[in-house]
């Protein structure tokens, strides 16, 4: 029998904790497409994302799920819509540490919404830093509506990144129960 | 002269008419609306459209010079003394110059044949001879300009359609605009679309919503565009599962679940 596999993209700005997300709840060693920086601007931390990282989880011998960061810097972009085909739903990052981040995290997800209307959840990382904005202040300032999930998260810690995907799987089923209902 | 616009598009009839300095007068019929088009000696000379038929009273109502309740009343007293008698008596009382009459009929002769070239079809005759009645007022408008105008709108349009081939897209803000925000002028239709601007309605559901054709949201978005405001994002159509397939996925996502859930707790 042939393995189905399915798609969850994880996007979000540039040092969002896309790649620590992948890898955390990844089964094998994510292969990770990272390289040096090379703009001084961007320098906060020493490599970066510039094709895509990829991780896997098995469920059984016909099922496997795979999880793909995107890359955040914007000249990547070229990317994403490659990456959004055929995804089951997928998690926008954003650092709750850098508002200067929050516009552009707004731009991605929209720019994801128009790729693939599937569902998603907003994951607020870097929960665990002192100067982590709270949740209902980063609505606010990434204009969500009230049902869209926004959701605390530390993309290093399993159990914070479980949470975040059986999240997303939740909105999946309810997106499949309300489609059910209108027909 | 007969025949459809399909065949013979209305820039190269008013060509024709203009450099043969044709005398007479064009009348179009497309899907029940009506356009007359007087010349005389090529030049336009009147021009009607169903309701805008062309007397004083109803020009100056689109014109905005009168309210359509005064452009009623005229109309009535037009019909027993005839547009020229009426015009000299509102520039006699003072309401009007002479002027603002010639602007006003200019105005909407060239709105109107401007309306009349965008057709792409529609039976059309050309009366020679016939003019509109003595009591009509008529304005000479050169038809050169006119057409190259329209000419450069149609131009236009062809490059927006090439620029927007697909109306089956959504709009997004940039992140940097080019243009300084505060320097911005918009127009009501540039408004009235910017409101609409979500990733999940697409460019045609803009205009069904705002009841514009696909030459009017392409004009918006083209302008939209190149003020650097926004930019075209490509659309994936939501999949629409059979209940097979919808109750394969439920299941799919319910042994992710369970799979997830289990992660660290029996490893």
């Amino acid at each position: 029998m042939q393995t189905k596999t399915v798609k969850v993209v994880v996007t979000g700005p540039f040092n969002a904790g896309k790649t620590e997300f992948v890898r955390a709840i990844s089964e094998i060693t994510p292969v990770l497409t990272e390289r040096g920086i090379s703009s001084e601007a961007e320098r906060i931390k020493e490599t970066t994302t510039v094709a895509m990282d990829f991780g896997r989880i098995t469920v059984d011998d016909d099922l496997v799920l795979y999880l793909f960061g995107t890359p955040g810097q914007r000249r990547f972009d070229f990317m994403w819509e490659i990456l959004a085909e055929g995804m089951l739903g997928f998690i926008v990052l954003v650092d709750s540490a850098r508002p200067e981040t929050f516009r552009e995290a707004l731009s991605i997800l929209e720019t994801f919404r128009a790729y693939a209307p599937t569902p998603y959840v907003v994951a607020a990382n870097k929960q665990d830093l002192s100067d982590a904005w709270e949740l209902d202040d980063l609505r606010i300032a990434l204009r969500l509506d009230p049902d869209i999930k926004m959701l605390p998260c530390v993309a290093h810690d399993r159990e914070s990144v479980k949470n975040v995907l059986l999240e997303l799987l939740y909105s999946i089923l309810e997106e499949i129960d309300l489609e059910e209902q209108s027909q | 002269m007969k025949g459809n616009l399909k065949d013979f598009s209305g820039t190269q009839i008013l060509n024709l008419v203009s450099l043969a300095k044709r005398t007479g007068t064009l009348d179009v019929r497309r899907n029940g609306t009506q356009a007359s088009l007087s010349f005389q000696d090529g030049k336009l000379i009147y021009a009607a459209m169903d309701d805008d038929d062309g007397s004083l009273a109803s020009v100056l109502a689109r014109d905005g010079r009168i309210t359509r309740e005064q452009a009623s009343v005229l109309a009535k007293r037009a019909r027993k003394i005839g547009d020229k008698q009426l015009g000299l008596l509102l520039i006699q009382k003072g309401y009007l110059t002479r002027a603002d009459i010639i602007r006003s009929i200019k105005k909407h002769s060239a709105a109107i044949v401007k309306q009349f070239a965008s057709w792409q079809e529609g039976a059309f005759a050309f009366d020679p001879g016939r003019l509109p009645g003595d009591d009509r007022i008529t304005v000479p408008l050169d038809l050169e300009n006119i057409i190259i105008e329209i000419a450069r709108v149609q131009k236009r349009d062809e490059q927006l359609e090439e620029e927007i081939p697909s109306l089956d897209v959504s709009l997004r803000f940039v992140d940097r605009p080019t243009v300084k925000l505060q320097d911005l002028k918009l127009s009501r239709d540039e408004w009235r679309v910017m409101k609409y601007i979500k990733p999940e309605n697409t460019i045609r559901m803009i205009a069904n919503r705002l009841n514009m054709s696909d030459r009017q949201i392409r004009r918006v978005v083209g302008s939209l565009r190149e003020a650097g405001l926004i930019e075209l994002v490509r659309v994936r159509p939501r999949e629409r599962l059979t209940p097979e397939q919808r109750k394969e996925k439920r299941a799919i996502v319910h042994r992710l679940i369970d799979r997830i859930q289990g992660i660290g707790v029996a490893e």
